[in-house]
């Protein structure tokens, strides 16, 4: 058998996570760093993109390009680095808060556009960077500083969200299983087209006793052992309004049929276009005619 | 822990020895990380007792390492065991910021427990005599380590020092 061409220690840089010991993004990192070993591409053909956020700050603890951007900016950027450069491996890390509330809107046009990237999110239902704010996908009664008296709003289903706009690879992991979670970002990454994999990855400091890893354990239940079939996006759609009371990890739904991404339909485009590319001194004349 | 992906009718003495290797390479590794963590968020004496444990999974990897090649030279590996988890090493989540040295200890002893239950089930599963033999000494050796972090334990003042849960050094907001 031929050894692996890169381990998980290859997409590790030297900088050490000012993460809080426990936090479940540790944990993620790991998985991380296993499943971009079994992709087998080198660091330098992959791009990490984040906004702002405990999470965001994923790219600086790899060895591949990084881009820690904006907070909710991730989504645009790191399609601009998909569309500029389309032999790159584009993965997008961040929160709850920087995809769901500040970058929400994006979310949507990166679904319909299908560009070919991969979109996990480390959903810890808080803000932790900035110590403890309810976040969109907190329980509605959830008492943070900014909710002294509990929530009074419904939170966001990043599940059904995805699902709704027609994401055409949609899954949940959780680090409490280190090797799904692993297996379930490689496959995530493998798939042509925008994926996206809902983490849920527990705050220790300001996240609630019931979402820790302890917890997860106790309560996970895969797919897989449902019997659920991931070619079926009604179905995955159903088991997917149980975010928040249940916790099921695994591949809601894959397109079996993935169609063409915008970074593959653009370079056709392009081919095309080139082939009508007048020479510079007669682009004048070419709007001249009209 | 977790060990998905280990076929232990084929398992040879090479995969056994690799096996362990592995496992001894991983835990030395999180030791290596959590004593880093617990140092930059001012928590000492855990981050010394990781850091003693760094070296001591190290040294048994290199016991092992010699033993192999001795017996099998450069032969490259052929286990996959990309999806083996926290056999020896302590879980991310075992660990707090302020954590004593008392639950330092502890964390280690449950991982050396976790270790002796993993190759207490790979004595039972493996077929290769010569296999099973390696993982009964690893066994005998888990139960040895395990009475060290208890000796360590029982030097240590029983008077519990707080809840680390009840203080927290979380990242600063750019
Ligand atoms: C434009 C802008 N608004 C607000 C902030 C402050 N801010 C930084 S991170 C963050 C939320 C982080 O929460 P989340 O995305 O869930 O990440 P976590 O820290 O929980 O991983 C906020 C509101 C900012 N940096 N920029
Ligand atoms: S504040 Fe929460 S999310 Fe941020 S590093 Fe600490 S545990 Fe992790
Ligand atoms: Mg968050």
């Amino acid at each position: 058998m031929n050894a692996p061409a890169f381990q998980a220690k290859d997409f590790k840089s030297d900088l050490k996570p000012i993460w809080c010991p426990g936090c479940g993004d540790f944990g993620v990192l790991q998985g991380l760093y296993r499943a971009l070993a079994a992709i087998g591409r080198p660091p330098h053909e992959i791009a990490f993109i984040s906004g702002i956020g405990c999470s965001s700050r994923i790219p600086g603890y790899t060895t591949a390009y990084g881009f820690n951007s904006v907070h909710g900016r991730s989504l645009p950027i790191a399609q601009g680095v998909k569309l500029a450069n389309p032999d790159l491996l584009v993965v997008v890390a961040g929160g709850d808060g920087d995809g769901f509330s500040i970058g929400g809107g994006h979310v949507a046009h990166a679904i319909r556009r299908n560009t070919d990237l991969t979109y996990l999110v480390m959903d810890n239902q808080v803000y932790g960077l900035t110590k403890g704010q309810l976040s969109p996908t907190a329980p509605r009664g959830l008492q943070t500083v900014t909710s002294p008296l509990g929530s009074l709003e419904e939170p966001i289903n990043p599940l059904l969200y995805v699902l709704a706009y027609g994401a055409g690879f949609v899954a949940q992991a959780t680090p409490a299983d280190m090797p799904g979670m692993t297996a379930l970002i490689e496959e995530a990454i493998r798939y042509p087209g925008f994926s996206f994999v809902n983490i849920q990855s527990p705050c220790v400091t300001f996240g609630e006793d019931d979402q820790q890893l302890k917890a997860h354990k106790a309560k996970m239940k895969t797919l897989a052992s449902l019997g659920h079939d991931s070619a079926n996006q009604l179905k995955a759609m159903d088991l997917a309004r149980a975010y928040g009371t249940e916790l099921y990890t695994g591949v809601f739904y894959r397109n079996p049929n993935p169609p063409p991404t915008y970074d593959a339909l653009i370079r056709l485009r392009q081919a095309e276009q080139s082939k009508k590319a007048v020479p510079r001194n007669r682009i004048l004349d070419a709007y001249l005619q009209k | 822990m977790t060990t998905r992906g280990i076929d232990y009718d084929r398992l040879t003495l090479k995969d056994a020895f690799d096996l362990a290797i592995l496992v001894e390479e991983e835990a030395r590794d999180r030791y290596e990380e959590l004593a880093a963590q617990l140092t930059l968020h001012h928590t000492p004496a855990a981050a010394g007792f990781f850091t003693k444990m760094t070296g001591i999974e190290e040294k048994h990897r290199q016991q092992l390492q010699v033993e192999r090649e001795k017996k099998f030279g450069s032969e490259p590996r052929s286990i996959q065991v990309e999806l083996l988890y926290d056999i020896e090493a302590p879980g991310y989540d075992e660990v707090r910021a302020f954590m004593s040295l008392g639950d330092a200890l502890r964390t280690a002893l449950a991982s050396e427990v976790k270790a002796h239950a993993f190759f207490t089930e790979a004595v039972r599963n493996v077929k290769d005599p010569d296999a099973k033999a390696l993982f009964s000494e690893l066994c005998e050796e888990e139960l040895e380590h395990q009475a060290l972090v208890k000796a360590e334990l029982a030097k240590l003042d029983p008077t519990p020092n707080g809840n680390p849960n009840d203080y927290s050094d979380d990242p600063v907001a750019l």
